[in-house]
């Protein structure tokens, strides 16, 4: 081996180890800002992202920060259903989860999808809660129309109108609230008033 | 080390690589090696299935390239890429469907598939590979599907010449694009629809069909049924499933899916760049090879092993396919064996005879009749299309 060879190697694994020491300590911070944001993000992800896609097409990118924005703000463009806040707050979850430097195989998230953070925080509940259909149409829409169809006659998921679930409350609310395989929760996206005024709204189909 | 032989050592240029692209990966391995490592298997157990699974919705799915050992890719084998997923049966039964051909035409014209079979019937055997198919190497990483490298089939496409169906129609003198659109759609109506268009002197290319039959069996629904164009020699975009409208035009195709996706920079860019400056739309398939066997990571006994893959090229035939133990510095020419079609890929084999017991990274690279050489990697481009780098395996030789 040639001494200018021996040179150039040596300085690699120095400039390995160094960048190794960095890379280390900023995967530290991006893991601590992925977990913080990880229960509302994926909350989102699941209400908000996944009616066009499944979310797996979201977890096998690796991108830098500029390019999950300008990622983001093309699925709102499209029809994703995100304010500016979600939509920021998004960007800064995934840039930091899924990062050009992530491993291909990321280890699974630890919280349960069930005990997503709600984003919209509840008032103290006075009475019991009475739907609102005229309101509930306009959320439907917005909320479960691209799986449940227009109408919500059926899509990608069930029929609703006429379905037995509607008279069986507890069933509906368990599957709206915490999701059931494809079907999101809810409860993390959607106040319970949202969830009752979609629920007179579907009666009165 | 030596200066002239690296096999078994990890090579600068993968060195380098790593540094760039998959340094956190090595690292964030090291950390948390139990979790890693349970993902990776439960990540090798998919891939035991009939297909890799990238998206689950809509449903995109490469063939492990352990299954181009054979020269006709099986329907149920072959890969799976829409933007929107398969539209409902219905719309595509043969009581519902028609294919409609208007725009710059003498007389708009409905076709059932019953006109269609009435048809001269052509058969071509062809290679139809998704455009991002290799995306996950491009370095920096960009977005979309991260396609590894069974994005591709080759199969046999039976159908009618569009020149035959445009003829029924009669193309008008202002016409030079032919656009083409699917039964497919998004379930959100904002999204934009997939619509592309070819030019029209690839439209009425006599080698340019509408197929109705894949390998002798009705065109499966994940694979366009009933109808769907093959563009021979072209990347899969122009190649539009589930076809009901054909539209012949004076420009280009407009919207997203033509205008904006499924481009590639006109001229070189930086890796990472953002997207900007003319661009031109992915059409011909560049000179690719893969290897199908041994597969990555398989153990095999000293003595001779025969190695063997598969290559291609929208430019012509492929006439030359080599391998290398060495990272590239030495080649060795493969022998190209089997059937021999202008659009299908060709089997090529090396029978290899491993000296030492030990670790080595198996690579093959294709040449072309145009003289277009598979390069180490591809031009980095802001969608990761066209991949086209030497392939490469890594097998373990015992004693
Ligand atoms: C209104 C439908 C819709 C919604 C909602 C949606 N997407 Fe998408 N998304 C698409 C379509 C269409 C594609 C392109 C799919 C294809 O080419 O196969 C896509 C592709 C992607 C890709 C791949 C990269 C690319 O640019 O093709 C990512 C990442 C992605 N979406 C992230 C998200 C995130 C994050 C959200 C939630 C904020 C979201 N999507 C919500 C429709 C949607
Ligand atoms: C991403 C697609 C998607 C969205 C968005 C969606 N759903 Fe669903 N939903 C499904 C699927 C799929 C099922 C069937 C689940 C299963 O297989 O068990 C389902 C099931 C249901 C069921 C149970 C039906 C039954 O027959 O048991 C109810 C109730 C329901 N969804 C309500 C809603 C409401 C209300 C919304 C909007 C707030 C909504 N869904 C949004 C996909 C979706």
């Amino acid at each position: 081996m040639t001494k200018a060879r021996r040179t150039i190697i040596f300085s690699l694994v120095i400039g390995l180890m160094g960048l190794a020491v960095m890379a280390a300590a900023q995967e530290e911070d991006l893991g601590m800002v992925s977990a913080a944001l990880a229960p509302r993000a994926e909350g989102l992800i699941i209400a908000r992202c996944s009616v066009c896609h499944s979310a797996d097409l979201i977890a096998q990118q690796r991108l830098p920060r500029a390019r999950w924005g300008a990622t983001v703000e093309k699925m709102k463009h499209w029809g994703a259903e995100i304010s500016a806040d979600e939509a920021d707050l998004l960007v800064r979850y995934l840039s930091a989860r899924y990062h050009p430097g992530a491993p291909d195989h990321l280890p699974p998230l630890d919280h349960e999808l069930g005990k997503a953070e709600p984003l919209t925080q509840e008032p103290e509940a006075s009475g019991p809660l009475v739907g609102v259909a005229t309101r509930g149409a306009d959320i439907f829409a917005h909320n479960c129309q691209a799986c449940h169809g227009a109408g919500a006659i059926g899509g990608m998921g069930p029929k609703l109108v006429k379905n037995p679930i509607l008279k069986h409350e507890d069933l509906f609310w368990e599957t709206v609230l915490h999701g059931r395989g494809p079907m999101p929760a809810w409860g993390s996206a959607l106040s319970q008033q949202d969830i009752a005024d979609i629920h007179a709204w579907l009666l009165t189909r | 080390m030596n200066d002239e032989g690296e096999s078994g050592i990890i090579s600068r240029r993968s060195w380098l690589n790593r540094l760039l692209c998959g340094l956190g990966a090595s690292l964030i391995v090291n950390h948390r090696p139990s979790q890693a490592h349970a993902a990776e298997e439960e990540f090798a157990s998919r891939e035991t299935g009939p297909l890799i699974v990238r998206v689950t919705r809509p449903f995109d799915a490469e063939t492990p390239v352990r299954e181009f050992t054979s020269f006709l890719t099986p329907n149920h084998r072959f890969f799976v890429r829409s933007h929107f997923g398969p539209p409902p049966q219905e719309a595509v039964s043969e009581a519902n469907w028609k294919l409609r051909v208007g725009g710059l035409v003498e007389r708009s014209r409905e076709f059932s598939l019953k006109d269609l079979r009435q048809m001269e019937t052509v058969t071509i055997t062809a290679v139809v590979q998704c455009s991002g198919n290799g995306r996950a190497f491009h370095c920096p990483k960009v977005p979309g599907v991260q396609w590894e490298r069974g994005a591709v089939g080759n199969a046999q496409w039976t159908g009618v010449r569009l020149r035959d169906v445009l003829a029924q129609a009669g193309v008008r003198g202002d016409a030079h694009h032919v656009q083409f659109q699917g039964a497919d759609r998004p379930v959100v109506d904002s999204v934009p629809l997939f619509v592309r268009s070819i030019p029209l002197e690839k439209a009425l290319h006599t080698d340019t069909i509408l197929a109705y039959e894949m390998n002798g069996r009705p065109l499966p629904l994940l694979h366009g049924a009933p109808l769907r164009a093959i563009t021979p020699g072209w990347m899969a975009d122009s190649c539009i499933k589930w076809l009901t409208n054909i539209i012949v035009r004076e420009d280009e195709a407009k919207g997203y899916y033509m205008q904006t996706a499924y481009r590639v920079p006109a001229k070189p860019v930086e890796p990472g760049a953002p997207a900007s400056g003319p661009s031109t739309p992915v059409e011909v398939m560049p000179v690719k090879s893969l290897l199908a066997a041994p597969q990555e990571g398989e153990t095999v006994k000293l003595g001779p092993v025969t190695i063997q893959g598969v290559a291609w090229s929208g430019e012509g035939k492929v006439v030359k396919v080599e391998v290398s133990f060495d990272e590239g510095k030495t080649w060795e020419s493969a022998r190209l064996v089997g059937e021999d079609h202008l659009y299908a890929w060709r089997q090529w084999q090396f029978v290899w005879k491993a000296k030492t017991a030990g670790i080595f990274t198996l690579l093959c690279r294709a040449t072309d009749a145009h003289g277009d050489v598979q390069p180490s990697t591809s031009p980095w481009n802001p969608s990761g299309f066209l991949w086209n780098g030497w392939d490469r395996v890594t097998v373990t030789v015992t004693a």
